[in-house]
């Protein structure tokens, strides 16, 4: 499909998500007011009030432009990383177990239910407070081993979500004709698999790791929010845990990373529907 | 000539909620070298499962087998998987009922085409693009560099019947299984599609099994019929001598519910009544004894055994047509 036949809102998304991907590649060289320098002469300055600040300060002085820029990186490589090796697991998992079928599918199928029945925030909670904590409270975890822990919670919520629509989609290609029609040409197993399930495969796990992309982004806020996220204030999530007293006297400095942040789970979102979209199109094509 | 094909005592049942399914009950059947074999029989006669099972395609746990196939002398019943896996495509080949399913949606015609060629006889990328354009000159496809590049819903239904045919010989298979090649194309390509098996099959000199419904479709392109029902065969001969000399109830019956053009057009169309035997509870006399209009006592009790007869004829009755009763 080309951009032009898009619709309005559909374009949106896509120019949204292009310039997010532009803040996580080139917001360091972006010359802004170093996020962690606070202004001691601006503080709380209001949307638009100043050039220096073009979208204002937060109470402590905190530029939020150079914030917003700036955390865009952290809040979307970890959900781009964990939707990534989640789906990667999940898919082979849910598209072998299905394929063969018999005990491993079973086996499977039990295993991601288990995992599906774990609330996302329960498990990043339990998993941040058991390997990301120190017993000493006076030494500091490093930011990088929470980020660690943060992207193998948020991975394995994903992997059971794409495993079972990579399973459901593979049950049913599995069935067709054509593999029947491939294995009676002497095709071997693997090579059945990666020709002709996965590629029909793929465009399911695509739309649907799409919307994945936005709820880990969210519940990556959420955990931001409860304490156990990226805590120093670098991530779009973290950012609205730091400013959350704050609401009564600068609402702006919460308004921004909240509507940036909503901005790119809609975003994620739409795009995931122009995907499926497609997909339904051309099934009914056929 | 050599038999390619043997089949002795197959016997194929499926495990079902409602007890064992016998979908074939104990078929021998010869193919020899460059022989074409046609298979007939109503909706649920075994037809289809008989041609998978023949070639060791159904692999559900929940089928089983009995009986033996061999395959160009080898015993396809005792052989590993590996072993019956490397007779597929370059011993046997199958072309499926539905063009529109049996092609795979997201890819070209030519990947799909040189896919068999690639990895079954280790050609090149460049050598198979060229026999690949050479197998789809063969089905008669025009312009078939650019039907390369084309995905499956670019085609029609007989030009996809045609890519089908042209990947099940990809590799030159000795035996070809058409399993109701022509069932889902409408009559005038059915025709096309019918005579270009032939042609083929005399060109490449292969030896084919064409199963359907229709005794119409196997009547001109065909050596010799088994007529099946129930899972058994029912009547066996050469093609001519079928025709001229119809012993099996059954097969009368299909003979004359095929339309004719003599008949009155405001007059009910010839059926067979009833229907098939539950194939979970076989019974013991004959299958078709509840449909058959010459039925007497001794069908409902006692099962017949499939008879020779002179010119290699074979049928299972007790009271054959022909003979006076």
């Amino acid at each position: 499909m080309k951009f032009k036949q898009l619709g309005i809102f559909s374009k949106a998304s896509v120019i949204w998500l292009g310039i997010v991907m532009f803040m996580v590649v080139f917001g360091q060289w972006i010359p802004l007011p170093k996020p962690t320098n606070f202004d001691i002469d601006a503080m709380g300055v209001g949307l638009f009030d100043s050039l220096k600040h073009p979208l204002g300060t937060d109470s402590n002085g905190y530029d939020l432009l150079s914030n917003v820029i700036r955390g865009a990186r952290p809040s979307m490589l970890i959900s781009l990383i964990s939707v990534g090796i989640g789906g990667l697991i999940g898919s082979t998992l849910g598209i072998i177990s299905a394929y063969k079928r018999g005990k491993l599918d079973y086996i499977v199928n039990t295993l991601f239910n288990i995992v599906l029945s774990v609330p996302a925030l329960v498990l990043g909670l339990a998993l941040v407070a058991v390997l990301a904590t120190n017993p000493d409270p006076n030494i500091e975890v490093p930011t990088s081993r929470r980020v660690i822990v943060i992207i193998l919670s948020l991975t394995i919520v994903i992997i059971p979500i794409l495993g079972r629509i990579a399973r459901g989609a593979t049950l049913s290609w599995s069935n067709r004709e054509f593999v029947v029609a491939a294995r009676s040409m002497g095709m071997k197993d693997s090579q059945i698999i990666m020709k002709h399930i996965v590629p029909n495969v793929l465009p399911a796990i695509y739309a649907v790791a799409f919307l994945a992309i936005g709820v880990v982004i969210v519940v990556e806020g959420s955990l931001s929010l409860l304490g156990v996220g990226i805590v120093d204030g670098v991530s779009w999530g973290s950012m609205i845990a730091r400013v959350r007293g704050d609401l009564e006297y600068a609402p702006h400095s919460m308004i921004v990373p909240v509507v940036v942040l909503a901005l790119t789970v809609i975003a994620c979102n739409q795009l995931g529907d122009i995907l499926r979209s497609q997909l339904d199109s051309r099934e009914g094509r056929l | 000539m050599s038999s390619l094909l043997s089949l002795s005592n197959l016997r194929i049942t499926f495990d079902t909620p409602r007890g064992q399914l016998a979908a074939v009950r104990g078929v021998d059947l010869e193919i020899l070298a460059g022989e074409s074999l046609g298979v007939v029989g109503e909706s649920g006669s075994g037809k289809t499962v008989l041609s998978r099972a023949s070639m060791g395609l159904l692999t559900m746990s929940t089928a089983h087998r009995s009986g033996t196939v061999v395959f160009d002398g080898q015993d396809l019943s005792t052989a590993s998987r590996e072993a019956v896996r490397d007779t597929w495509g370059t011993g046997m080949a199958m072309i499926f009922q539905d063009p529109m399913t049996a092609l795979n949606p997201v890819r070209r015609i030519g990947s799909q085409l040189s896919e068999g060629l690639r990895v079954r006889l280790g050609m090149s990328r460049k050598e198979a693009k060229k026999r690949s354009i050479e197998l789809l000159q063969l089905v008669r496809i025009p312009d078939p560099e650019k039907a390369l590049r084309k995905f499956p819903n670019q085609l029609s239904g007989g030009m996809r019947q045609r890519v089908m045919i042209a990947i099940a010989l990809a590799c030159n298979p000795k035996l070809l299984f058409a399993d109701e090649p022509t069932t889902a194309l409408d009559v005038t390509v059915q025709a096309q599609i019918l005579q270009l098996l032939s042609d083929l099959r005399q060109e490449l000199d292969m030896s084919m099994v064409l199963v359907t419904h229709d005794l119409g479709v196997v009547a001109g392109h065909t050596d010799k019929i088994a007529v099946m029902y129930a899972g058994e065969v029912v009547e066996y001969a050469e093609t001519k001598e079928l025709f001229a000399n119809v012993r099996m109830p059954y097969t009368e019956a299909l003979l004359n519910s095929i339309p004719r053009l003599d008949q009155k057009s405001s007059g009910r169309m010839a059926v067979i009544e009833g229907r098939l035997p539950d194939p979970t509870q076989p019974e013991p006399g004959c299958a078709f004894a509840s449909r058959c209009p010459y039925v007497q006592e001794k069908c409902q009790v006692e099962h017949p055994e499939l008879q020779k007869a002179d010119n290699g004829h074979q049928f299972r009755c007790h009271f054959p047509l022909g003979v006076a009763r």
